[in-house]
């Protein structure tokens, strides 16, 4: 049978121990719950969708140092070399790379007159060829995929085609079908881009950015220099097309550096280095805080123990069974437990508030303070339960044989 | 009411074994008042505690009101001393972190008898010790018969049919001794058979009945004629 009144008159009448185990307690629960709470913050952008084939696409730079190529004519040599090689499903030249932590971006107008003149929200620009679509994986919802002949060679004021991102779609013209609209990069009126189709969606580079989701395929050439080039292959090709993709491309002109392969695994990998580390920093505290507390509640529970032998003796020979001692040791932890996990929390949901205001945190869910006192009730029951057998096993003949 | 027939103790430490009983016989009728005398180390404290169940003996048989009581269950055991037995300890064994009535209620808490059933006999008990009026007193706050006193009520609260007392007053002056004492007589005047170790040849001498167990085994025993207590005080004055 529960007895926590005489418990709770007993813990109130004893001095420091539970005092101390209770403020880590406290301390646990509020530092806890906040740093699942982070956690899964983490965890859950780590986890978006980059609407990209991720396991299929890699990319890689080059860097033409021979003034005397025509960079037109040789890129289009190049795409036909690379697409040609087995295992290679397209490939595109490309201003920027999903994921990478770098690439091009622009805020666009949108309106027909002054009097409507409005921004798009800022998106990554996707400078690539009629294979964009394909290299990347993502899916056409609506509209159509850019043709051969719709590449220009260089951005005009007009019949520059692209398509965008559902999510800048939904954004940009809320009410209506983006495909038919135009956008324009700059003023209204200059270097339009007519929409004809929209994909589902797709990522640009920035992964903290608000604006990841809006990104804009634009059908115009790109032959500097130094070039970025983005090709689908299919998987477990990689390895042997970073040795083909140079040598073909070298055999064909040999005066520029091929390098930089790198697959968009790797590229995920890096750019979400710091949550990753971020989030096992913060894995390896909870589980530290919950060994340490406990840790001090076996410890408390083995200290009393010890002190009480005698108590637990004359209980036993007054007619307490195995269980009740066990419940004894049980209920006087689980009315600290409470108590710190009512505190803690509360501790918890403040100390969300100030991560809120200082480190732009979304506010605690009142989940995670909830599931951290469950969780600290499990961790109880564990620490506890364990000595209190031990305790259990005291036999009643010491309340006769200790003085 | 109690009856003890070739009780075997023996204690088993490493390379030692202990017969701490021998062979040991003894019947306690209802209503008795028995003082155990003996030297130290004779066995005294193994007997009360197995006749109390608080530990098992190696052979013999036992019944305790009639119930056979090797083999009982852990379980069995707590109940039969939470129901019919009431302890009394030389060190008072009350638990410090609790007042009086709490120490009190302990036993009718593992009974589980309900609120006001536990208030109504925890009052009772305490004023039949004359402590009624310091229920929410800590046991660090009385003296040594006081706390005795309590321990006293809180054997008393569960209306056991019996007491077992391991030298009740071996850590109380005279003059406290002798109330506990007197406080034990009422006890057993109303109905309760009393068992109780003592060193006290004096309140020994005052119990109905004495035996003196020497090396595990009853030596020596005077049973009381006609209600008047017969009193072979060279028996008694032999051990001390
Ligand atoms: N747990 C134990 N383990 C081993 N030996 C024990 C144990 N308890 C008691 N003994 C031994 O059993 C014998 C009887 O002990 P017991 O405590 O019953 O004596 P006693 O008559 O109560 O003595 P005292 O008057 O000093 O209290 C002693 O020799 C003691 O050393
Ligand atoms: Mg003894």
């Amino acid at each position: 049978m529960l007895q926590i009144k005489p418990i709770l008159s007993m813990l109130l009448r004893s001095k420091s121990s539970p005092l101390l185990l209770l403020l880590q307690i406290i301390l646990s629960v509020a530092i806890v719950a906040n740093a699942s709470f982070i956690i899964h913050e983490r965890l859950a952008l780590m986890d978006r969708d980059s609407g990209v084939v991720e396991q299929e696409v890699f990319d890689f730079t080059m860097y033409s140092f021979d003034p005397s190529v025509d960079l037109v004519q040789q890129q289009h040599k190049d795409l036909q070399l690379i697409r040609d090689l087995p295992g290679v499903k397209s490939a595109t030249f490309s201003s920027m790379t999903p994921l990478s932590g770098g690439g091009w971006s622009s805020s666009f107008t949108i309106g027909t007159s002054e009097e409507d003149e409005r921004s798009a929200p800022n998106s990554a620009m996707y400078y690539g060829d009629e294979q964009m679509v394909d290299t990347l994986g993502v899916k056409l919802i609506e509209g159509r995929n850019l043709r051969p002949e719709e590449i220009l060679p260089t951005f005009t004021d007009s019949g520059v085609k692209g398509i965008v991102s559902k999510a800048f779609a939904d954004q940009a013209f809320p009410d209506e079908s983006a495909v038919g609209k135009v956008i324009y990069n700059g003023n209204l009126g200059e270097e339009a881009i007519e929409i004809i189709g929209v994909v589902e969606r797709l990522q640009g580079a920035w992964v903290n950015s608000d604006n990841l989701e809006y990104s804009v395929i634009i059908g115009v050439e790109l032959t500097n220099a130094f070039m970025r080039y983005l090709v689908r292959a299919e998987e477990g090709t990689f390895t042997r097309l970073k040795e083909q993709i140079p040598e073909v491309l070298h055999k064909d002109q040999k005066n520029r550096v091929i390098q930089n392969f790198t697959t968009l695994t790797e590229h995920r990998t890096s750019v979400y280095r710091d949550h990753e580390l971020m989030a096992s920093v913060l894995s390896l505290m909870v589980v530290l805080l919950l060994l340490i507390t406990s840790l001090g509640l076996t410890g408390m529970v083995m200290f009393n123990i010890e002190r009480r032998t005698k108590q637990i003796g004359t209980r036993r020979a007054l007619g307490a069974t195995k269980r009740d001692v066990v419940s004894l040791f049980l209920v006087e932890n689980y009315i600290i437990c409470l108590v710190g996990g009512v505190v803690g929390g509360l501790l918890a949901i403040a100390l969300g508030q100030q991560l809120m205001q200082h480190y732009d945190l979304p506010q605690l869910e009142w989940q995670y303070p909830l599931a951290t006192i469950v969780g600290l009730v499990i961790v109880t029951t564990l620490a506890v339960v364990f000595p209190a057998t031990k305790a259990a096993k005291i036999s009643p003949a010491i309340a006769t044989r200790s003085v | 009411m109690l009856s003890m027939k070739n009780i075997n103790k023996v204690f088993k430490t490493d390379l030692v074994e202990t017969h701490a009983l021998r062979d040991f016989n003894l019947e306690v009728k209802e209503g008795e008042f028995v003082a155990v005398t003996g030297p130290s180390g004779s066995g005294k404290t193994t007997f009360l505690n197995i006749a109390g169940l608080l530990e098992g003996f190696t052979n013999g048989d036992y019944f305790l009101d009639g119930v056979n009581i090797s083999n009982l269950s852990d379980n069995k055991s707590a109940a039969i001393r939470n129901e019919k037995i009431g302890f009394i300890f030389q060190g008072f064994n009350l638990i410090p972190d609790l007042n009086l009535a709490e120490n009190v209620e302990v036993p009718l808490r593992y009974r589980g008898f309900s609120r006001s059933e536990r208030d109504k006999r925890v009052k009772q008990a305490l004023e039949q010790v004359g402590l009624g009026a310091r229920m929410k007193h800590l046991p660090a706050q009385l003296s040594g018969g006081q706390q005795q006193r309590v321990a006293i009520a809180r054997a008393l609260a569960g209306e056991p049919r019996f007491l077992l007392a391991d030298e009740p007053t071996g850590n109380l002056d005279s003059m406290m001794a002798r109330q506990v004492m007197e406080l034990l007589e009422d006890i057993n005047k109303a109905g309760t058979t009393i068992i109780m170790v003592t060193h006290d040849p004096e309140l020994a001498r005052r119990a109905q009945r004495n035996i003196q167990i020497v090396d595990g085994q009853v030596c020596d025993f005077t049973m009381y004629q006609g209600g008047q207590p017969q009193l072979v005080s060279d028996n008694v004055q032999a051990v001390s």
